[in-house]
């Protein structure tokens, strides 16, 4: 999702220019040093470059809604040529896609920060946690879903600031509900030609990816990583489906609450840390102390780890 | 018909003389216009780039809707004149879905006061805010549409050495531009060579076609990765080197588009002036 010239104000033009500014420089800086070493690296990154901006305006089928859209592309690019350089050549593609007038002028800075920045980011941080313990074509389309999603959720991030900067959360939760009928199918289609793109490479030219692919660990983190696609579909899905029926976002804490325990009163540390963090940050905190109790103990749990240790 | 010469004569020289004036500037303008020198694209890109730049600026920063709807429309004006309207057109709709959706958005939730329409319930404030966005996002892309159309992209690209742009990236920049086209031509072969050995058929499942396409993209990238050898080989036998230094830009701007700057800038603030006093 492009933004266009004229939504955002001019401080937060300015905000995101700079923030751009300063990733584009250390890219810059990373190929340099590049291509002292390698001065092939600059004919080469240009030209990938080009064909992941013509391969990202081309249209890909979307399941469900059976039309079709560009993905992302900046996933793919970053597992190719490196995040930092994934920064520079999506600002120049952003430049040169303003000219088609997909985007704009003064929201490079923006469009940059959530496509080249977000999304190359994320997607490869997905990709380096993924690789050595699921298979590379798989670590690659979860690179690409998450790249994607995380663009849309930036984007969604971006107009709040700008447009509604009296009530950001609400307006951010809004933008990325109106967002999630086109953008979610579309996460899943950059997820299979992520995946598939990576795949024939590994066979065609495996030197052109930088990593390369290390023996799996089992089925245990694609089948974890699939279970929490299903309940995030599952929780995204319920959320749009309650906002359209007229849902504040109020949730089921109150009504818990308020019918099945009505003196309750709320206390103890999970409280307090709501309290002291805000509920995201809490719940945040608590799904990654409760993840790793489960995730250390499962071997006892499942008896796997004892017979191995055996 | 011949009435004004026995009145005043003065009214008689000041008709004559603008008239023949007007026609002196009129068959001038319209021999440029068939030799195809039209005012918009003799003009140096950079103040062009520049201009526009502060223009869609200038739109971001007005409270009012009027002044970017009155460009919007001066816009549509210039493209139909040029006969461009189809190409606007096209390249209109991608901001002007997104205006609309926040336009949408806006309307049934930023704001106390409240309309109702059946089951409907919009907010009046919502409505004026999601206007002024807009009219912006209109205006901003209609001048950004007539600056593509008005000079050329390698125009730009040369320009972009006088605001002091790394050289890197301009040099990434230009290979990309370059090779853009290059790959799209030759995507659209695979593709259609795909197409003839059966590929990318109607009744093909979700993962076949996503495959196949993938395998369209990896064929690409994988000639990229070859082409590339090729291409630093000729950059290194035409002389080129990491630390090669390019001599500044030094073509100083024509008194002309320093004039036509500056009276378009004074234009620019006025229309700002004229928002803020509206």
């Amino acid at each position: 999702m492009h933004i266009s010239d004229g939504i955002l104000e001019p401080q937060w033009v300015l905000f995101w220019y700079f923030i751009t500014a300063v990733f584009i420089s250390a890219g810059l800086r990373a190929i340099n040093k590049r291509i002292k070493t390698d001065p092939a690296y600059l004919a080469r990154i240009s030209l990938i470059g080009a064909v992941v901006f013509v391969i990202s305006v081309w249209h890909i089928p979307v399941p469900v809604t059976g039309s079709s859209s560009h993905p992302v592309g900046t996933p793919l690019a970053a597992i190719i040529i490196g995040p930092l350089a994934t920064v520079v050549i999506s600002g120049i593609a952003l430049f040169l896609q303003a000219f088609i007038a997909h985007g704009g002028i003064t929201t490079i800075g923006a469009n940059t920060f959530s496509m080249g920045i977000v999304g190359a980011f994320s997607g490869y941080l997905v990709f380096r946690l993924l690789k050595n313990h699921t298979s590379i074509w798989f670590s690659a389309g979860m690179a690409g879903l998450v790249g994607s999603i995380m663009t849309y959720i930036a984007t969604a991030l971006q107009l709040a600031l700008s447009l509604n900067p009296g009530n950001v959360v609400y307006y951010w939760k809004l933008y990325s509900l109106g967002f999630i009928p086109t953008q979610l199918p579309l996460a899943f289609a950059e997820f299979a030609f992520t995946g598939y793109v990576i795949q024939y490479l590994l066979k065609a030219k495996t030197s052109l990816l930088e990593t390369q692919q290390e023996s799996p660990s089992g089925n245990f983190t694609k089948k974890a990583i699939i279970m929490m696609l299903l309940i995030l579909s599952v929780i995204t899905a319920g959320a749009y489906m309650g906002y359209l029926r007229g849902g504040d976002n109020m949730g089921i804490d109150t009504v818990v609450e308020t019918l099945a325990a009505p003196d309750a009163a709320a206390e103890g540390i999970g409280v307090e840390l709501m309290e002291r963090l805000g509920e995201p940050l809490g719940f945040g905190f608590a799904g990654i102390l409760g993840g790793l109790v489960t995730g250390y103990f499962w071997g006892g749990f499942t008896g796997k780890g004892q017979r191995r240790d055996n | 018909m011949l009435e004004w010469l026995d009145g005043d004569p003065l009214n008689g020289i000041a008709i004559t003389i603008t008239f023949f004036i007007s026609l002196i500037i009129g068959r001038h303008l319209g021999k440029r216009r068939t030799q195809g020198k039209t005012g918009g694209s003799t003009r140096d890109p950079r103040l062009k780039l520049l201009l526009s730049f502060l223009l869609i600026i200038s739109i971001t920063l007005m409270k009012h809707w009027y002044i970017p709807a009155a460009i919007s429309i001066f816009a549509v004006v210039i493209a139909a004149r040029k006969r461009s309207l189809h190409a606007y057109s096209g390249k209109i709709i991608f901001p002007l879905v997104l205006g609309l959706f926040i336009l949408l958005i806006q309307s049934l939730t930023y704001g106390t006061q409240t309309l109702v329409y059946g089951y409907i319930q919009f907010h009046p404030e919502g409505i004026e805010y999601g206007m002024l966005i807009f009219s912006r996002v209109v205006a901003s892309a209609s001048v950004l549409i007539l600056l593509i159309m008005a000079t050329p992209e390698n125009q730009i690209l040369e320009s972009m050495r006088w605001f002091r742009v790394p050289s890197t990236l301009i040099q990434i920049m230009s290979f990309m531009v370059r090779y853009i086209k290059t790959f799209s031509h030759e995507g659209e072969k695979l593709k259609q060579a795909q197409q003839s050995r059966c590929g990318f058929p109607e009744n093909a499942s979700f993962p076949e076609k996503m495959q196949n396409i993938a395998a369209v993209s990896g064929l690409l990238i994988t000639r990229a990765f070859s082409r590339s050898e090729d291409v630093y080989r000729a950059m290194v036998s035409r002389g080129w080197s990491p630390d090669i230094k390019y001599p500044e830009a030094s073509v100083p701007l024509k008194r002309k588009d320093i004039i036509t700057g500056i009276a378009l800038f004074s234009g620019i603030v006025t229309l700002i002036w004229i928002d803020m006093l509206i």
